[in-house]
């Protein structure tokens, strides 16, 4: 029975990348008994541990996993099974969100309902939560975007570079947003229409960047 | 069914400071092709177009049948592809990678594929990045040849290797040959590996395709003439002389269309000939590159 080959690379990477998941789940699953001591000096502490393995992750995983593959010259072993370059595009496409999205999802879940459950900070704050926690999903579009497209280290470093100073930037003004962080100390979460926007904005560019990374592989006419 | 494993005519490849010009390139099904050419000639860029893996600006390619690079997919299935820069991954074992290419291809041989293990002197639970350069090159042409393709597409193969691992790789790659229907195209700047093995050659550099032939007719056809030319002698321009290389009264004439006529003209024309010598596939290499640079530049 011969079974598919996109599956078998999407499978492949996932054993490849499993260390690195088992990592982040145990880092952000520390971060988050840390902030559940409720203590004001653990959840800031605890909160920026939480965080960090994410942003990791989204700024690791597609180097490692597509730029690697390149620069070690894994590449042409894979270009010689019987794959087009589009359906290389879309393993790849689906195991780098597949790997980050298993730990992301997980560790934000878990964050949620500690905030739902524990009662360590108030529950207003949970919208302001998501779009920061949206921040390193969109940085992981972009630098996988710029990594599969630009098929240079150098395309991935500057995408690094460039999201790794606009998180403070971005967050910062947000902070400014009265709709945003009025409501954030409040006893339930508003989803109000700038919590909406900006979350919706988020996912909208993360969409945006996975089906140009597509579009520009489709267009590719040399590949290895 | 065209019973061409690959059949390429007109194909041209524009680079900046690259291309390649109107390649034509036909090996017949159960037929082993070397192609040489020096570093840059243009081998590696042919077998990605072969591969689908580049696309052609003009020209058409079929390999096995299948139209490409459209399809590639379909024509994959069917060929065994390694090359010299390519790598396996270095934190897995040669067993992890045999596993995964045995549930891609319906048709590995898992029996071959254990013997291909013992004669390469292979490890199944060994890590890749501990294995010597030839172990890799052996690791790589396990997983391609237990899947058993059709079509062979091996560039540089033998590059950087000892003679006795180079030695085995030939020696499995003959044996390949004898079940039917199985064709090989063989890149190489290594002339001595390619006349080990190829039926036909085909010459390539700068871009072109300078010879194509039987490799027996090449022997048969080149040869070294070894001439005296006393003074006041002018040896004559003669049909199939390629080149002629003249210290005082010693002279050295390479002929790529070799007939016992030859000798006989330049005797007529007062020169001695000494000596009439087979030449190496390396030497007809040389000369036929040299050959078609003047020709180009003239």
């Amino acid at each position: 029975m011969r079974e598919s080959v996109v599956g078998q690379l999407v499978w492949k990477d996932w054993r490849l990348q499993r260390p690195q998941i088992v990592i982040v789940l145990a880092w952000g699953a520390a971060a988050l008994t840390i902030v559940r001591w409720g203590h004001q000096n653990t959840l800031v502490v605890g909160g920026v541990l939480f965080f960090i393995p994410l942003i990791l992750l989204a700024h690791i995983l597609p180097l490692a996993g597509v730029g690697n593959e390149r620069k070690n010259q894994n590449l042409a072993f894979l270009m010689s099974l019987p794959i087009s370059s589009i359906q290389y595009t879309s393993s790849k496409l689906i195991s780098s969100l597949l790997i980050f999205l298993v730990p992301w999802l997980t560790l934000v879940s878990a964050a949620v309902v500690l905030v739902e459950t524990r009662g360590v900070v108030p529950r207003g704050v949970i919208p302001s939560m998501l779009i920061l926690a949206m921040m390193p999903v969109l940085g992981f579009c972009l630098i996988l975007c710029a990594v599969l497209v630009g098929e240079t280290e150098g395309w991935g470093i500057a995408a690094n570079v460039f999201c790794s100073s606009t998180y403070g930037l971005a967050w910062f003004f947000m902070t400014q947003l009265p709709g945003l962080m009025g409501p954030a100390q409040g006893p339930v979460p508003v989803w109000n229409s700038t919590a909406l926007t900006i979350l919706g904005s988020e996912v909208s560019a993360a969409v945006l960047l996975l089906g140009l990374t597509y579009f520009l592989q489709s267009r590719k006419r040399d590949f290895v | 069914m065209s019973d061409l494993a690959i059949d390429l005519s007109g194909v041209r490849k524009k680079y900046k400071f690259f291309a390649l010009d109107n390649i034509d390139l036909k090996i017949p099904e159960g037929q082993i092709m070397g192609l040489i050419g020096p570093n840059g000639a243009g081998k590696s860029t042919t077998i990605r177009i072969i591969l689908g893996l580049v696309h052609q600006d003009a020209g058409e390619v079929r390999v096995l049948g299948h139209r490409m690079p459209a399809e590639q997919v379909a024509a994959k299935w069917e060929i065994g592809f390694a090359s010299e820069d390519m790598r396996l991954y270095e934190s897995m074992t040669l067993g992890w990678h045999m596993g995964f290419i045995q549930r891609i291809y319906p048709n590995w041989d898992a029996a071959y594929a254990q013997l291909l293990l013992k004669r390469f002197g292979l490890r199944a639970e060994q890590k890749i990045k501990g294995l010597s350069h030839g172990q890799r090159v052996k690791a790589t042409l396990l997983l391609v040849l237990a899947r058993k393709p059709k079509l062979l597409v091996l560039d540089e193969p033998t590059t950087g290797l000892d003679p006795v691992a180079r030695h085995e790789i030939l020696r499995e790659l003959t044996a390949v040959m004898a079940e039917e229907g199985r064709s090989i195209l063989f890149s190489s700047h290594n002339t001595h590996d390619v006349e080990q093995i190829s039926d036909q050659i085909t010459f390539i550099d700068r871009g072109r395709i300078i010879d194509s032939m039987d490799k027996e007719l090449y022997l048969d056809r080149w040869r070294r003439l070894r001439l005296e030319v006393p003074h006041g002698v002018e040896l004559p321009a003669l049909p199939g002389i390629v080149g002629v290389q003249q210290d005082g009264r010693l002279a050295i004439a390479t002929a790529n269309a070799y007939f016992p006529g030859l000798a006989n003209a330049y005797e007529t024309s007062g020169a001695r000939v000494q000596r009439i010598e087979s030449m190496t596939l390396e030497e007809i290499f040389v000369a036929n590159v040299q050959y078609s640079r003047e020709e180009v530049e003239a």
